[in-house]
Parts: structure tokens; sequence; C-alpha cells
């Protein structure tokens, strides 16, 4: 497979390998000149008495190296041309299919296997190609010194390069194998020594070390057996450019007495010993690690890209209106699981919203809310059922451009401030529009902080909280009626949380799902949906404290915490802003919500109609 | 980077964990450089004869005799070679895991984890590459010296060239180090920016995911690819350069004494034959560059060797012969004092849990909780004071004892990279498949997992987890065996309350066995311990009911620090 995309690669550069070849060929003159020039020189000069003419020609070899030398410079350019195209492409593969399936695996595909890739190419065509250019000057110069000597060269060269073409594959999968147990130890351990904690705390060093021994002893076993197919690689070597010295000796007297100089003889020998030799070398030990390296980086950066699920991609766009009397959301008998083996995580969910809506999803954590929130965002498909947003079904693209999702971890990239809030907006959002919605969400002190829409932000120096502040006035801003904010509050205090949240629910004709953090986002909705393994409950806040347990006990005894989505997310205590006893409290206070659509909330919301569209 | 001279020498001598294998290398590199250096002699003799119609049939069998046996000494340089790199590699490695493994988390803490795996992969392969370097070492220095000698055998003029035009190859190979080193910083910054875009973008992958942005960013992320490009081309063009400058050096100092050697020819000083030898020993002596890398190789492989030292150096944790009496698993801890650098973390702590008691510790962070964890499971030893468990100090119990009476739980558990069987079940043993799933069960991670694609079998590295379900899976590893003692590290913090209360609930429990001890912040796991211990200013400023304590400010204080967000 990658043999075959190789040939194409070079197919489609025929000019820069053209020009390849003719600065090689320019190298290789040396090369002819190696022997030859000695040749004559002897021949010409030193032997017939004739010191200047054998000065000369070696004064010929001596320009035939700078030109050589000149050559070699310009072979360098045209590599570039063969090389740096292969990186750009595999760094734009590497980096569409990291943001595609978001592998953090991306990074040092970027960093480490295309620089890989990358020298071991132009390795490869260096070495492929002075082979190549080399004997041609080598054998061009010995049939020109004598036809004869052709024969005595040519066949054991031959013979030791079909030796070592036969070798080539068994030697590439010895060399892959080890590359594979190199990697699998690596991978070892880094698992182990960032927890050599746990390790120890279980009290299983004996087994984690017999373990990481049996990885040692793969890799020993791989490098040995890699050292030992090596021989063959001498053996090639041997028969290619050692044996055309013994075989110039042992014809001697019948090369001579076929008329061939001493001089000729000379330089034949010069020709192996200098041109031949060397530049088989180099094919023998530069073709087996960089072919081998190469094709085993390739094969990973060029893997077929793993299931992924047809999420629609392209320019974002203003949705047409939904007609009325079409639900924003609609569920029926939805089920997923993350196998066929797997218990399912939603099953046989019904569940209907009316345009306006404000839902809030509660339930332990870990019970499937995300999963949820990215059902309906098309993200994930489920086995079973039917989810439509707007009438449209999900997944599909008129079903993508009426929804929004804002996930608990918000994206926001190094550029400006309006680059990031327009990012889910065909055109660049006009200012007056972006403060508009910044102060609805309550974004507007730090965008004046930070210097106005066009000021550039770097995300690190933003603090988690600010950072889901900009996400949720991006989705603010987007034409989509249904705005799913999955725990996308989780790093704002709570009256941050109660700002952005009613922001939202006020975006005319704006649908609101929200994965509750705290359980006063709960009571803040006009319906809940609690989520219980299988088992779910739909109500509104006191409905379901009437009929459900676990919703009581959600109420009861909300101390909430952001539940991480990886482990290495700093978060020094794990103790969040709210605690039960105040909750309690805001439990009596207890909010009518009726059609949430109505609930003004505080700020300037002129603009507002025409961007939230009417669902 | 310091480094002790004294101890390098203790993790192999010169010659590296196999000497005999070493001294052979040495041997037939030696051996091959010699054979190498007679060649272009014998060559040259039996071209003579031959040129003369002399009988020369002893000479051609000299060179083939020669050329075979480089080709065996090759072959075996390079059997021998290679599988002593494997060796001494394997070697280190194996000792250094048995010793990082024995130091345990101290070793993560002293050189950070990222820092650890370099030194076991990237460096022990240089390292194990030393004793090879040092048999090279002979040889590479007699190879060009050699040539050298050669050259003043046939005639000192021949010499004498060489060495005039030596300093200009070594001007030129220094040029090229400096050349290439601009352009590849700058090579380097454009990699970084893309690499910085990118990161960014992985971190908000599931915006862009559901905004259908994914070509967009991948465009805005690729902006500086031109850049990068130009920089790469840039790249090659100066070391195209730099080699075109370097190649030319070394063929036309042979040229010249070829040339040397001719007008000795015409003078009838040397003959055809010798000529020819000194056109290859003028190349044999021009392979000074080679003896410089060489020796490069081998000052690399020494520094690594000295980074694998320090790792060594590291005192490993000794355990004692004893084992535990019968006992409801009491943990006293007398006269406890931990320090972190000079700084005392943990200053004189006298604290008795009752057997079969739960205690509770809380304190502002920085207090040393989590010390105070550790030092109860024996995952850190005291700088003065002794820890206790059932009246024997935990240094002295076995290594199989110990971890078979106490069990931990962290806030953040790493996990190995096996299956979640695997993980729940680790220990001195695997737990049975029963004992896995009721463990699971316990800590509320069984749904979960059944969940997952393949359930008990999934990879952990498939199974997507938060760091709530991360805290499951390492509650079910601390259920998953036996013990007197449980220690939770704040193995609660990242689970919603409902869930929580469910687990202690059934962890706390009535018919429940053993001591446990639970570092917390919430103060409702506070109040369901049997007694709090107040850390404060590294010592306890007070033990007793969570209820009582609550009537005191400071103490309520303690878990409103957390709540600041």
């Amino acid at each position: 497979m990658i043999a075959r995309r190789g040939l194409r690669f070079l197919r489609e550069r025929w000019r820069v390998v053209v020009r390849l070849a003719v600065w090689s060929l320019l190298e290789a003159g040396q090369t002819f000149l190696t022997g030859y020039a000695p040749a004559r020189a002897l021949d010409d000069g030193f032997l017939a008495g004739r010191p200047g003419t054998g000065l000369a020609w070696l004064g010929v070899a001596g320009l035939g190296v700078l030109f050589g030398a000149f050559g070699t410079a310009r072979v360098h350019t045209a590599v570039a041309e063969l090389v740096e195209p292969l990186r750009d492409g595999l760094v734009r593969r590497v980096v569409a299919r990291g943001v595609r399936e978001g592998d953090p695996a991306a990074l040092s595909g970027l960093t480490q296997q295309t620089e890989i890739a990358r020298d071991a190419f132009a390795g490869l065509v260096m070495v492929s190609r002075s082979f190549v250019f080399t004997a041609a000057g080598a054998l061009i110069g010995l049939f020109s010194l004598a036809p004869l000597l052709l024969l005595v060269v040519g066949l054991p060269l031959v013979a030791g390069l079909v030796l070592f073409l036969a070798t080539l594959r068994p030697l590439a999968r010895r060399q892959e194998a080890f590359l594979a147990a190199d990697e699998a130890l690596a991978e070892r351990y880094g698992a182990v020594c960032p927890g050599l904690r746990d390790i120890t705390a279980a009290g299983a060093e004996e087994r984690v070390a017999a373990d990481t021994g049996r990885h040692i002893e793969t890799e020993r076993r791989a490098a040995t057996s890699l050292a030992r197919w090596g021989v063959l690689r001498v053996a090639a070597l041997t028969i290619g450019g050692e044996l055309p010295i013994v075989l110039l000796l042992v014809a001697a007297p019948w090369l001579l007495g076929q008329g061939v100089t001493p001089g000729a003889l000379v330089g034949a020998l010069s020709y192996v010993t200098q041109s031949l030799l060397p530049a088989l070398r180099n094919l023998v030990h530069g073709l087996g690690t960089s072919g081998s390296r190469l094709v085993v980086v390739l094969r990973r950066l060029l893997r077929e890209d793993g299931p992924a699920f047809a999420t629609p991609t392209g320019q974002p766009r203003r949705p047409a209106d939904t007609p009325p009397g079409i639900p924003a959301l609609t569920l029926k008998s939805v089920t997923f699981a993350y196998g066929p083996a797997a218990a399912p995580v939603v099953d046989g969910l019904d569940l209907e919203l009316p345009p306006g809506a404000h839902l809030a999803v509660v339930g332990p954590s870990g019970i499937g809310k995300s999963t949820l929130t990215a059902l309906v965002a098309g993200v994930l498909e489920p086995g079973h059922g039917v989810i439509r947003v707007c009438g449209y079904p999900v997944p599909g693209s008129e079903a993508a451009a009426r929804r929004v999702l804002v996930p608990q971890e918000a994206y926001v990239h190094s550029g400006t401030l309006a680059e990031n809030l327009g990012l889910l907006r065909p055109d660049p959002v006009p200012e007056a529009e972006l403060r508009a919605a910044a102060e609805a969400v309550g974004l507007l002190p730090l965008l004046d902080a930070l210097g106005g829409p066009a000021a550039t932000v770097d995300p690190a120096a933003l603090s988690a909280g600010e950072r889901q502040l900009i996400a949720l006035t991006r989705a603010w801003l987007s034409y989509a009626p249904l705005v799913l904010l999955d725990e996308a509050t989780c790093h704002l205090d709570p009256s941050a949380e109660e700002r952005a949240e009613r922001a939202f629910a006020a975006r005319p004709g704006g649908t609101l799902v929200v994965v509750a953090h705290r359980i006063s986002s709960a009571r803040r909705a006009g319906r809940v949906l609690v989520m219980d393994g299988r088992t779910t409950a739909y109500g509104t806040h006191d409905e379901l404290l009437e009929r459900s347990a676990l919703y009581r006990d959600l109420v009861g005894g909300w101390s909430p915490v952001p539940s991480q989505p990886a482990l290495a997310l700093g978060d020094p205590d794990g103790v969040d802003a709210v605690a039960g006893p105040r909750l309690a409290v805001d439990g009596r206070h207890v909010v009518a919500h009726g059609p949430v659509g109505q609930v003004q909330a505080t700020g300037d919301l002129r603009d507002g109609g025409s961007l939230g569209g009417q669902g | 980077m310091t480094t002790q001279p004294a101890a390098r020498t203790t993790m192999f001598g010169l010659l590296g964990p196999a000497p005999g294998r070493c001294v052979a290398l040495g041997l037939v590199s030696t051996a091959a450089v010699g054979a190498g250096l007679l060649l272009p002699a014998a060559l040259g003799r039996a071209l003579d004869l031959l040129l003369t119609a002399a009988p020369a049939n002893r000479w051609v069998a000299y060179c083939a005799a020669l050329v075979l046996l480089l080709a065996l000494l090759d072959a075996a340089e390079t059997v021998l070679g290679g599988t002593l790199d494997a060796r001494t590699t394997s070697w280190l490695r194996e000792r250094l895991t048995g010793h990082v493994l024995a130091v345990g988390p101290r070793a993560a803490a002293r050189f950070g984890p990222g820092d650890l795996v370099a030194r076991l992969v990237g460096n022990a392969a240089q390292a194990g590459t030393a004793p090879t370097a040092r048999a090279a070492l002979p040889a590479a220095l007699a190879s060009p010296v050699g040539g050298l000698v050669a050259l003043a055998l046939i005639d000192p003029w021949l010499a004498a060239v060489l060495l005039a035009g030596a300093p200009a190859l070594a001007l030129l190979l220094r040029a090229f180090a400096r050349d290439t080193r601009e352009c590849v910083a700058q090579y380097q910054r454009e990699q970084g920016r893309i690499a910085a875009a990118l990161a960014e973008a992985l971190d908000g992958h599931r915006t862009i995911r559901a905004a259908g942005a994914a070509e967009r960013e991948s465009a805005r992320i690729l902006r500086p690819l031109p850049a990068l490009s130009r920089a790469g081309h840039r790249m090659w063009r100066v070391q195209g350069r730099a080699a075109g400058q370097s190649v030319a050096v070394a063929p036309l100092l042979q040229l010249g004494v070829v040339a040397v050697a001719g007008l000795l020819l015409a003078r009838h000083r040397v003959t055809v034959g010798e000529m020819l030898a000194a056109s290859r020993y003028a190349v044999l002596a021009g392979g000074v560059g080679m003896l410089v890398g060489q020796l490069a190789g081998l000052a690399r492989a020494r520094a690594a060797t000295g980074r694998l030292t320090e790792v060594l150096a590291e005192p490993a944790r000794v355990h004692g012969d004893r084992r535990l009496p019968p006992g409801p698993g009491r943990l006293e801890l007398r006269g406890v004092t931990a320090r972190r650098g000079d700084r005392p973390v943990l200053d004189g702590v006298d604290l008795v849990v009752p057997g079969g008691t739960t205690l509770a510790v809380v304190g502002r962070s920085g207090a040393g909780k989590s010390l105070l964890a550790a030092l109860a499971g024996r995952l850190a030893d005291p700088d003065a004071g002794e820890v206790l468990l059932d009246g024997v100090p935990l240094r002295e119990l076995t290594h199989d004892e110990l971890r078979g009476a106490v069990r931990h739980a962290f806030e953040r558990p790493a996990l190995l990279g096996g299956t979640l069987e695997e993980e729940i079940g680790l220990g001195p043993t695997p737990a049975s498949p029963d004992r896995v799933r009721a463990a699971a069960r316990t800590a509320h991670a069984d749904d979960f997992v059944n969940r997952l694609p393949a359930g008990y079998a999934t990879l952990c590295a498939d199974a997507p987890r938060s760091g709530g379900e991360a805290q499951r899976l390492g509650l079910a590893r601390a259920f998953a065996h036996d013990s007197r003692l449980l220690v939770l590290d704040d193995a609660l913090s990242s689970l919603d309350t409902v869930t929580e209360a469910q687990i202690t609930a059934s962890l706390l429990g009535s018919g429940t066995h053993g001591t446990r001890l639970l570092i917390a912040h919430r103060a409702a796991t506070a109040a369901r311990a049997d007694a709090v211990a107040w850390l404060d200013g590294g010592r306890v400023r007070a033990v007793g009911a969570h209820a009582k304590l609550w009537q005191l400010r400071e103490y309520r204080a303690v878990f409103a620090e957390g709540e600041e967000p």
C-alpha cells in the first residue's frame, strides 16, 4: 500500500525527480573521473615520463570533485523539493485528524513521527540515488577504460546486490519488530513511572517488574536478532564490493594479456575501493534502516481513519426558520451503548421539548448525561431510535445548523477575541452585536479588560471560568435555536452561572438543555430529566420531588463537583463552591418558571431577537 | 546536573556487564583495522608483481585471504557489537526498573515521571552503547594513525601533504555545525507554533466537532505551514552548501597525495602499486572525522550513564522481617516528623486510631494530610518517629505482610495500561474475577464498566473516564484485597454527593472490618467518621467528634477555605 502511494508521490513530482537526476549526474561525473583520471594520469603521464600530463589529468579529477561538490549542494535542494512536500502533507494529515478525533497522540505525531518520516525519507532518497548514479558513473568509467573490466567488476556487484535485495524484506521485518518492541517498552515505562505510588501502595512491585522485564527481554531479542541478520549485509557487501578486488588481481595476467593497460587496472581498483564499495556500504546500511523506519512511521501516520461518525462539516450558516408547531427536540425510544456487548447508557428514552423550553438534566456523575447531549448534537449515533432537532433528523446538516453544544472544557484558541466569538458564524460579527452578546452572558467586563473584540487572547492566561464565558458568548451568538450546555458553567460562580443560564433561557425562540452542574440549575429550569442508569424520570422540580427518590437525594445533598474530563487536569482541592446548607436555603426560594422564555434576563437584549432566530 | 564520579563506576566497570564480549569486540575491531591497513600494501605489492609479469600468486592469495578475513571480522563485529549493545541496555533497564520500583513514589517525586521515562528509555539505550564505544576506540584511533604511518613508510612526502591539508578539513567541519543551527531553530519555532495551536484545538475538540468546524480549525492551525516549509527548504539549502564544501575536502586531499605519489613514481621513487596503496591510505588517514564521532558518542554514553547513576543513587526502601500479630488494625503515629526539603510538613505528630474505627483527617491545603496518609501506609518513611500497626513498626514488616495489611485509594489513581480487570485486581497477587466485580460494585464502578465496549476486558486506554470514574476504579482497587487498614486519600472528592454517600455508607456501615483513615475535604465526609483529627501547622490541633469541633469557628474555616472559587 505504502509502496504504491510512494510511486504515485514520485510520479506527481516527476519534474523534481528529473532535476534530482540531473544534479546527481553532475555529482556522479566526478565518480567517473575517480578511476578514469588516475588511469590516464598513469598511462599518459607518470608512466610515460610526462609528469605534467599526469598532473593535468589529476587536476581534471580535482575539477570534477569541485563540480561534484556543486552537484551535491544542488542535490540537497532537489531532495528538499521531495521531502518538504511529504512533510507538509503529513503535517496536514496529522493536524486534520487530530482536530477531528481529538486524539492527543496527534501532538507526538506532529513533532516526532513526521520528523522521523522526513529524515528517513531524505536518507532513503539520498542513499539510493547516490548508489544508482555512483554505480552508473563507475561502470561507465570501467567500460571506457576497458570493456572487459566491466565483466570482472560487474558480475560480483550484481550478485551482491541481488543478495542484499533478497534479504531486504526479512531484514526490514526484524527492524520493524525492533521498533515495535522499543515503542511498547517506552509505553510501558510511560505508564509505570507516573504510577509508582499506586504500584507501591498495591504491593505489586514484583508483578510490574516481571511484566516490564518481559518487555525488556522482547526488545533485547529483537535487537539481537537484528544484529545477527546484519551478517547478511556484510556478506552482500563482501561479494559486491570486496570480491571484485580479488577477481581483478586474479584476472590481471589475463587482462594485461588482452591489452588492458596498467593504468586501467589501477583505475579499476580505484573505482571499486573508492566509489563502488562506499556507495554499496551506504546503500546496504541506509536502505535497511531508513526504509524500515519510514515504512513503520508512514504506516502509523497514514493509517485509515477510525470509524468516525458522520459529523457535518463546512461553513456555518443561518438556518431557515422552523414552522410553528414543530418541537425543538424530539427523542423517540433512543437507545445507545458504547459497544455491542456493553450495557446501554441510554435505554429507550422518549422526550419532546417545545420551542422555548428550558430543560435541566440531572443525575449522578458518569450516568450518561454527556452521552445524551452528544447524541442530540449528532456527535454520537444512537443504536436504536430517532432524534430530531426542529423536525430534522440527527445526524444531518439541517439539524446540525439548528443546535449548538457547549461542553465543559471551553475551547478558546490563540487569536483575536472576535475570531473566537465568531467561530459559529459565517461572517465577522459586528462589534455592537458582540458587545450586546457579551453583556447578556456576562463577558463584558472581561471583553473590556482584554481590550475589546480586536484584542488577542492567550488561552493559557485566562482562567477556566473566563474561557467558559467566551465559549458561552460564542454559543449565544450562533444562529442555532437549540443550545446544549453540558456543564458549560462549572467553573463560574453561582451568580455568574445564573446570569448566563438566564441569558440563554431568554434568547427569543431559543430552546435550552442544561446538564446541571449545580442543583440550582434544575430549579431554574421548567423541566427536569433525572437520569439514573436505565431508568429516567421527567417532570417539573416539584413533581420530581414527589416522584423521584434519587431527585430528592440529589436536591438534599447536592454538593457538586466538576467531573474532570481527564485525569491530568489540575484541581487542587476538588471541593466546589456551593455547600449543601446554602442550597437548602435556596430551595425554599422557588422560582416559578413557566415558559422560561418569558423571564427577562438582565442586560440589553435589543439584538437578541435577530440573533436567536425563531427556532 | 551533578554526577558522582565515585558512584559512576559502581554501575558497571569500564567494560560493562559482559566484559568478555567487550574485550572480544575490541580485539575483533582492532584486528579488522589491522587487516584493513595490510590490504592496500598487499594489493600494491601484488599489482607491482603482476605488472612486471613476475610470479604473483602468493601475494594475490594474501590479498584474497585478507579480504576474506576482513569479511569475517566485519561479520563478527556486527554481531558482537549489536548483541553487546542489546545486552548492556537490557541489563541496565532490568536493574534500573527493579531499583525504581524499590524506591517507589520518591523516585517519581525526585526526577518527575516524564524525566524518569526519558532516563529509562533514551538514556539507558545511550548508556548501553558505552562498552561497544570503548571497545571500538582503539580501532578508531589505529585507523587514521596507521594510514598516516603507512603513507610515511611509502614516502614521507605523502604524509606531509596530508598533514598540511588536514586543518582545512577541521575548519570546514566546524563551519557546518555553526551554519545549520540557526535555521534548525527557525524550523522548530514554526513547528512549535503549529503544535501550540493543535494542542489548544485538542483541548477543545468536542466544541470543534459539534460545530463541524474541524476543517476550518485545521486550516487556521496550519497557517504557519508555508513558513515551516520555507524554513525546511532553507535548512536543506544550508546543509547542501555545507555538505558541498565538506565532501570536496577529503577527495581533494586524496588527489593531492596521489599527485605527489605520481611525481615520485615518475622519478622511480615509488611503484604503481605503492601509488595505489597511497591513495587508499590517504582515505584511511583522512578518517579522523570518524574518530571525532566515536569520541562524541562515547561522551554521550558517559553522560547518559551519569544520569542513570543518579537514579541508582536514590536509596531503595528496605523492609524488615516481622509479621503482624492478630489484631484489629490499630494505627499509631508516635512523634512523627516528616520534611519536604528543609521544611517540616509534619512536626512531632502523635495520633492513635483504635482498631475498627474510622478517623477523618482534615486541615487546610498544605497541612500535610496527604503526607500523613502516605506515612500511614509506608508509601513514605518519616524523618523521625515511628508508625505502628497493631504495635509493630511498619518498617519492620516484610513487604508482603505490609501490603497485605494496608490498602490505599487516591484522589487521582494512576492506571497502568492493562485491562480494567487487571487495574482493579492490582496487588501482590491478582484478585479473583468475582472479587474484582464485588469490589467494583462497592465502589459504584460496576455500572459504568459494564457500559464499556468490552466490559472488564476493556483496556484502560480505551475507557473514556472522568475524574469521578477514575476515582471509582481506584476505590475498587483498594477494595479488591482484604486489609486491616484502608487509607482513602481524598479518594471520594470527584464523586457527586449521592454516590459518595452510598459508598461511605457501605464502607463504614456495620459488618465491615478494619480501620479506616479518610483524608476529607467535605464537612459531610468528616461528619460520618468516628473521630476527626484536625491538622494545622504540621501538628494535630485537635482530635474529636466532628459535631463538637464544628462549634469552633476556626475548624469551620477549614472547610470554608476550599469553597472559595
